[in-house]
């Protein structure tokens, strides 16, 4: 089996089980060879079952699934060339570190001394050859993750699908693993897919972040821009450190948008290539560190946006406050203060205060379908 | 009964989530009346047994009572070379024969049914019904109806086709039952691994499956073993010219009054002693070998 | 080619009912058929449709007697069984507080399961019978003046062999659904102020439910369906439903016995059907 190029393609594929409960529906998405791919999103939108589709665990309903531009439905995992690292490991009870390992080597027919010494190789690289002999129940979760991501880069796949791979692993350890799980792609240079529920962890490790909401994807790209270009409400508050807010659009004037209602007359957000019209009720995005706040009855810049507010709770956070503002109604309004700067004028709760963006830095989202927007 | 066996290979799960009485402090006054209770029960059931153990080391004048007369084998002698005692050599012979016959199949079928059984498919609760059905039939019943129905189709009863079907009626729920409990472990992803990892479903089940599951296929093994080797209802119209051990204790609790009888309790207690001892350093070796690559 | 899962798991399925289906349908069936038959006296069917068979166990007076002698039989033993299965498992989950001990303690309970039942039985004769040593210490202390005859071969020996034998069917099963009650429930009771009846009352036993069914199935329908304890154990002075049927057969009247066994049958399952209507059993075990 020759090691090609490991770009995946999925086109419309969709997954329902019974035919009438769809848990994918008709993704199409491209992931380019040696990627950092995350995907993004609450339990039950559908990742799972996509990494699931990929790594021919289950069988879509429709669609194509390539890889290296070959069609791979219906094919058996060990023939796609990937290698799956799953949820909570999964590692053999009854094998020590190094038989785990060297599990997929055994199937592949190689003698006792050859499979071993291709294992303790790979155990090297892990940092795991004093481990070699325990059993998986005597390893740290930190140290069943790395025989995991071995048992399954031995079969020197060209994807690697990783389900969760750090949700079973406490706050401090996640994020040294991150670091690991970056080093290892980088190392064996191949595609990796990886799924998530947690926007921290996309955003650290990924190229490509995909965010899922309901089986469809909402929005796909480089991490930076998902994070500070989310296309709808739905992926700016799932990816967070946005405000979005909603108004009914009363005037469009040289490019920018302005409010009817009257605690929004002083916000403004650039239209850009965007069709709105007077009357529509439109989404704004303004990022939370963005957000100044300044006391009622300074004079703002021209071109800014100001909302007159109250403060409603003020959480500290070490670097940054973070203040809650009653700024837009039901929708939560908050602005990440540098620490510095809120010391040197500290708030407290029920103080009235200005919060102010330039107002070029506010960004209209694109209507969901959805009945929450 | 599922669940003897995980007990004794779930003793370290369970130390996580036992025991109520306060882990500090006196003792609350139900501990000494539960404990009276149960050293009550464990006498009751050890008790007699140690009664005709004892009382089958009597000699020749010994009788079915206490007081002890005398000091001796000679009932074990007795029960061997007797005639009048029947055939009590060839009984064993034939009761472990079958019994190691029935544990096989039973180990095996039970293993394949509780596989099927990981998934709902169609027509698993006929099957399940099926299998509780032939758990709760009075034995006696079921094994007539095998007579009746091996001579309606003109086969001679016996050991090996009859009485080894009607015996496998009865380990098979039982063992199914206990496999259901052992596979409740078994953690489905191990499975999806292994066939990520290039295994065919036969390298699967001979290289995860069955290593992880091996101490629970032994626990079902000692079920399937004791279950034929004590099985009286069902064998005793399907057995055919031959009685094995249980008839063969039947027949003698019939006419024999001597403690030949007693004689013969302590042999089968102590081939059963020797099959639990067999099974549980099976599981224990099971555990230790994996214990020791792991030092 | 790819073959349907549940194709699969009738393959794995399939030797399972190899076996159910000739020696456990079939004979059921062949005892059904032999019940709407008529006997020649001989031992010999007369193949007809008849339901004279069934007249005859239903209206028979010796029926009813044997039904009612069955059912005591049952009834006492289920009773005893499940308050000593019961507590022997309380108190192994709840009150010794070394899990190891714990775990040691059960297996002692368990292990005379796997000797035979027999042997168990018989056991009691040193022990009951007339010149046993309860008759003979009750003698010595002065207690009695006449030896106890009720001891052995009578209904009580019928079921103290009952208890003695299936009270492990009991604890098994309700220890292992107290062992999976989480002990954090009880504490939360205590701070609630339950006094230890209370929590007995409200927790315990409702926790323990599908242990107490399982153990019940497994009492009741050995009980209904034996006829060996009955007839040692009672020296011949009691019959239940299926030594009358032993009896039957042994002088050849097959379609008499086979309705009786077919009556036995149903009611058997009726019973198990109902105790399995409240618990979902293959989700107990499994889960």
């Amino acid at each position: 089996m020759a090691v090609l190029r490991g770009d995946i393609e999925l086109a419309g594929l969709t997954k329902s089980y019974d035919g009438v409960h769809t848990v994918v529906q008709g993704i199409n998405l491209k992931i380019p060879d040696g990627a950092y791919c995350c995907f993004l999103g609450p339990s039950g939108c559908g990742k799972t079952t996509i990494l699931r589709m990929i790594a021919g665990h289950e069988d879509p309903t429709d669609g194509e699934i390539l890889i290296g531009g070959e069609n791979v439905v219906g094919l058996p995992p060990v023939t796609r060339g990937t290698a799956m690292m799953f949820q909570s490991y999964a590692l053999f009870p009854h094998l020590s570190v190094r038989d785990n390992v060297a599990f997929a080597l055994r199937i592949r027919g190689l003698s006792k001394a050859d499979r071993y010494r291709k294992t303790d190789a790979m155990l090297e690289k892990v940092r795991l050859s004093e481990l070699a002999d325990r059993l998986p129940a005597q390893l740290s979760g930190g140290q069943q993750q790395r025989v995991a991501l071995a048992r399954a880069a031995i079969t020197e796949p060209r994807v690697l699908l990783l389900d969760e791979p750090l949700s079973a692993l406490d706050e401090q350890l996640r994020v040294r693993m991150r670091l690991e799980l970056q080093r290892m792609q980088r190392d064996l240079g191949i595609t990796f897919v990886h799924v998530t529920h947690s926007q921290l962890e996309a955003i650290a490790l990924a190229d490509m972040v995909v965010v899922m909401d309901r089986g469809e994807i909402k929005q796909a790209g480089p991490a930076r821009d998902v994070y500070a270009a989310p296309r709808d409400r739905y992926v700016a508050e799932f990816l967070g450190g946005q405000n979005v807010f909603s108004g009914r659009v009363d005037a469009i004037k040289d490019n920018l948008v302005s409010f009817a209602a009257p605690q929004m007359k002083h916000v403004a957000v650039p239209a850009g290539s965007s069709r709105v019209g007077k009357g529509d009720i439109i989404d704004v995005a303004v990022r939370r560190d963005d957000v100044d706040l300044i006391r009622p009855g300074i004079d703002l810049a021209p071109d800014t946006s100001s909302l007159a507010s109250r403060v409603l709770a003020v959480e500290y956070q070490g670097n940054f406050v973070k203040v809650m503002l009653d700024a837009t109604g039901e929708d939560e309004f908050v602005a990440y203060v540098p620490e510095r700067v809120f010391f040197r004028d500290p708030y407290t709760i029920g103080d009235v205060v200005q919060a102010t963006w330039p107002c070029h830095l506010a960004r209209l989202l694109a209507k969901t379908t959805s009945p929450t927007a | 009964m599922s669940t003897a066996p995980q007990a004794v290979t779930m003793a370290d799960e369970r130390m996580t989530k036992r025991a109520i009485a306060p882990s500090r402090g006196g003792r609350p006054w139900t501990f000494y009346l539960l404990a009276t209770l149960f050293t009550c029960y464990v006498v009751a059931l050890y008790g007699p047994m140690i009664c005709i153990y004892i009382l089958s080391f009597q000699d020749v004048r010994g009788g079915l009572v206490f007081p002890m007369k005398g000091l001796s084998l000679h009932w074990f002698v007795d029960l061997f070379t007797q005639v009048r005692t029947g055939d009590v050599k060839g009984a064993f012979d034939r009761s472990i024969k079958l019994a190691i016959v029935v544990t096989v199949i039973t180990v095996v079928v039970s293993f394949m049914a509780a596989m099927a059984f990981r998934r709902r498919f169609p027509g698993d609760n006929i099957v399940f019904a099926l299998m509780i059905g032939s758990l709760v039939a009075p034995g006696l019943v079921l094994g007539i109806g095998v007579g009746l129905l091996f001579n309606a189709i003109g086969i001679e009863t016996s050991p090996y086709a009859s009485a080894l079907g009607a015996q496998l009626s009865w380990t098979l729920p039982f063992g199914v039952l206990v496999m259901f409990a052992v596979m409740s472990r078994f953690n489905p992803a191990w499975e999806e691994a292994a066939r990520d990892l290039g295994a065919t479903a036969w390298q699967t089940i001979r290289l995860v499956i069955i290593p992880v599951l091996a101490p629970g296929l032994v626990a079902v093994a000692l079920f399937g073993f004791t279950l034929s080797y004590d099985e009286f209802a069902r064998t005793l119209q399907t057995a055919g010219p031959q009685n094995t051990l249980p008839l063969e204790i039947w027949s003698m609790t019939l006419n024999v009054t001597s403690p030949s009888l007693y004689a013969l309790g302590t042999v089968t207690t102590i081939i059963s002693f020797l099959i639990i001892g067999a099974a549980l350093g099976t599981i224990v070796f099971i555990q230790r070998r994996r214990g020791a690559r792991a030092s | 080619m790819r073959v349907s899962r549940s194709t699969i798991s009738w393959l794995y399925v399939s030797p399972l009912m190899f076996v159910l289906i000739p020696f456990f349908v079939l004979p059921i069936l062949v005892v059904l058929v032999a019940s709407v038959f008529e006997t020649d006296g001989f031992g010999g069917l007369i193949p007809t449709f008849t339901l004279a068979n069934y007249a005859t166990v239903l209206t028979s007076g010796l029926t009813f007697n044997l039904y009612l002698a069955t059912v005591k039989f049952t009834v006492l033993t289920w009773f005893f069984t499940l308050l000593l299965g019961f507590f022997v498992a309380y108190f192994l989950v709840f009150h010794v507080r070394n899990p190891l001990l714990a775990i040691g303690l059960f297996l002692i309970c368990t292990v005379p399961f796997w000797t035979s039942n027999i042997i168990r039985m018989i056991s009691w004769i040193p022990l009951l019978g007339k010149e046993g040593l309860i008759n003979s210490a009750l003698l010595r202390i002065g207690l009695i003046r006449e030896p106890l005859e009720f001891l052995l071969y009578s209904g009580f020996a019928v079921v103290v062999a009952y208890v003695h034998q299936l009270t492990i069917f009991m604890i098994v099963p309700i220890f292992n659904s107290m062992a999976r009650i989480d002990k954090r429930v009880v504490e939360a009771a205590i701070d609630a102020g339950a006094s230890r009846f209370d929590i007995m009352r409200l927790i315990i036993v409702p926790l323990s439910k599908s242990g107490i069914a399982l153990g019940s199935i497994f009492v009741a329908s050995i009980v209904m369906g034996d006829f060996f304890v009955t007839k040692v154990m009672s020296g011949g002075g009691s019959a239940s439903v299926v030594s009358a049927f032993y009896e039957d057969i042994s002088v050849l009247q097959y379609p008499g016995a086979a309705a009786s066994a077919i009556v036995l049958t149903v009611v058997l399952l009726a019973m198990v059907a109902l105790i399995l209507r409240t618990v979902d059993i293959r989700k107990e075990i499994t889960r």
